[in-house]
């Protein structure tokens, strides 16, 4: 059975294409423009991985993450956005409910990488 | 089976059937020959039988006559007249027999002509014994002394056998060697026939083991021609698969870019103070939206036109202006601060400024300037 990955971003075209590239990968692809939608996604099944961005229409993306991880302690979470971090300040900063930070110019297969990567760390 | 097989098949078969009917004829007519010789056979051996039975009446005849000539009995006289009756009759019935056979009918002319003399001779003398005619009777016995003329007509009806037994012979033997051949034709027919069936039988063996390599020929193709589709389409989806994914990384990267631009023109449309940037030969690249709100020009009219069309720096007063302080600033990389100048609106509106300029550096290279501009109070 394929994995699950909700993707949460308020760009469309995003959602959209990365939600494309990923499904051709073999996985399944659920995504979310908003925080309700998020709880939405989540109530219908319980996601592999979570690809949030930063920035949401009705909430801080990071604020969500947290909310989100209460529910989900052990769903791997990457944050995808377009505002710059240093990344020493990332690490630092993002941590405690972000496994991964990447930035939107990151090539899709970095991407996709990283997503393998931390679904293989989380497999018994 | 292919057109050339079939004709060879079949012209097999015709010439079994052609040597079927060729031993056919030959046996038909094999049969006629046997039969016209069996009543060839049978005739001669009635011509034999007749002469035979010829021979047995004259010789009844003359021992009738003798015993005639003895007692003088009239009943001897009977035997002697129904010899001479079975004579004729037999010598008829042989000339019959003869009649198609000139050489034959001749030696029974003869033979005819001796028993007539015989008959003659007899009659004489019963007519002498019956007249009790001794001299004559002597005369007439003397002059058959030893029975000359009866062995005259053994010699002869000897012959005549003789003759009819060699045609029988001959014909025995011309018999057998028909038989012979008639054998030989039909035997060596079937031996044809086999051979010609058996080549017939090579012949479709041969063609179902042609068939059956061109059959195992054929599925090894297919295999191989469906071993190279599996393959080619394996290619060509790997192929698809990559082209959808580079198309999709383009789009990702577009994506990516137009999202940082739209995000730098956030950050310079936030601040307050007019910003340009501008290309190393001062034309406008860029602008913030408090330049398209002060000057009144959209972004469209301004790129790509020199800095000069709506700002001018005013040089210090009594201070000869031999070069442009901007290009100068630009070229040694360095920056100005606080520049009086002259924002021009495009409603011809002029409005004081305090300009600043900060060189855009690539690396070690300058490759344009940031121009900021703070309106002065008036």
């Amino acid at each position: 059975m394929a994995q699950k990955i909700l993707i949460i971003d308020d760009e469309q075209p995003i959602r959209e294409l990365l939600a494309q590239y990923l499904t051709a990968c073999g996985y399944a692809v659920a995504s979310a423009g908003t925080e309700i939608e998020t709880l939405a996604r989540v109530d219908e099944g319980s996601p592999d991985l979570v690809i949030s961005d930063l920035q949401l229409e009705d909430t801080d993306g990071l604020e969500m993450i947290a909310r989100l991880k209460e529910r989900l302690p052990d769903v791997p979470v990457i944050l995808l956005t377009g505002v710059l971090f240093d990344p020493e300040v990332a690490r630092d900063v993002l941590h405690k409910h972000v496994a991964c930070y990447l930035e939107k110019t990151s090539p899709l297969s970095r991407i996709l990488e990283t997503i393998r990567q931390l679904l293989e760390r989380r497999q018994p | 089976m292919n057109d050339l097989t079939i004709r060879r098949i079949l012209a097999v078969f015709l010439v079994v059937a052609a040597v079927l009917i060729g031993v056919a004829i030959a046996a038909i007519r094999n049969i006629e020959r046997s039969a016209s010789s069996s009543d060839w056979v049978n005739h001669t051996h009635a011509v034999i039988s007749e002469t035979e039975a010829f021979f047995g009446a004259v010789q009844a005849g003359d021992a009738a006559l003798r015993t005639y000539l003895v007692t003088g009995d009239p009943r001897d006289q009977a035997a002697i007249r129904d010899a001479a009756a079975q004579v004729d009759e037999h010598l008829e019935v042989a000339k019959a027999l003869v009649r198609q056979d000139p050489e034959t009918s001749q030696q029974f002319v003869l033979l005819e002509t001796l028993a007539r003399q015989r008959a003659e001779y007899n009659r004489e003398l019963m007519a002498a014994r019956s007249a009790n005619d001794s001299a004559a009777l002597r005369t007439l016995l003397a002059s058959d002394a030893g029975g000359g003329g009866i062995r005259e007509i053994q010699r002869k009806t000897e012959q005549l056998k003789a003759a009819a037994m060699a045609r029988l012979s001959v014909q025995d033997t011309a018999n057998y060697l028909q038989a012979q051949r008639t054998r030989w034709t039909v035997w060596g027919g079937v031996a044809l026939n086999v051979l010609l069936l058996a080549g017939a039988i090579w012949l479709i063996r041969d063609d179902l083991n042609a068939r059956k390599a061109l059959a195992a020929s054929l599925r090894e193709a297919n295999l191989q021609l469906e071993t190279r589709v599996q393959e080619r389409t394996a290619e060509l989806t790997a192929a698809n698969a990559r082209l959808s994914n580079e198309n999709l990384e383009r789009q990702w990267a577009n994506q990516a870019l137009e999202h940082q631009v739209r995000y730098n023109q956030l950050i310079l449309d936030s601040i307050n103070d007019l910003v340009l940037v501008l290309t190393k030969t001062q034309k406008i690249s860029r602008v913030n939206a408090a330049v398209i709100h002060l000057t009144g020009f959209p972004s469209t009219d301004l790129i790509n036109q020199p800095l000069a069309r709506i700002v001018h720096v005013i040089p210090p007063a009594g201070a000869p202006v031999l070069h442009d302080p901007l290009t100068l600033a630009l070229d040694e990389g360095r920056d100005l601060r606080d520049l009086p100048a002259i924002l021009e609106d495009k409603a011809g509106g002029r409005t004081r400024v305090r300009l600043t300029l900060f060189p855009l550096r690539d690396g070690i290279k300058v490759v344009g300037g940031i121009v900021t501009l703070q309106p002065q109070p008036a």
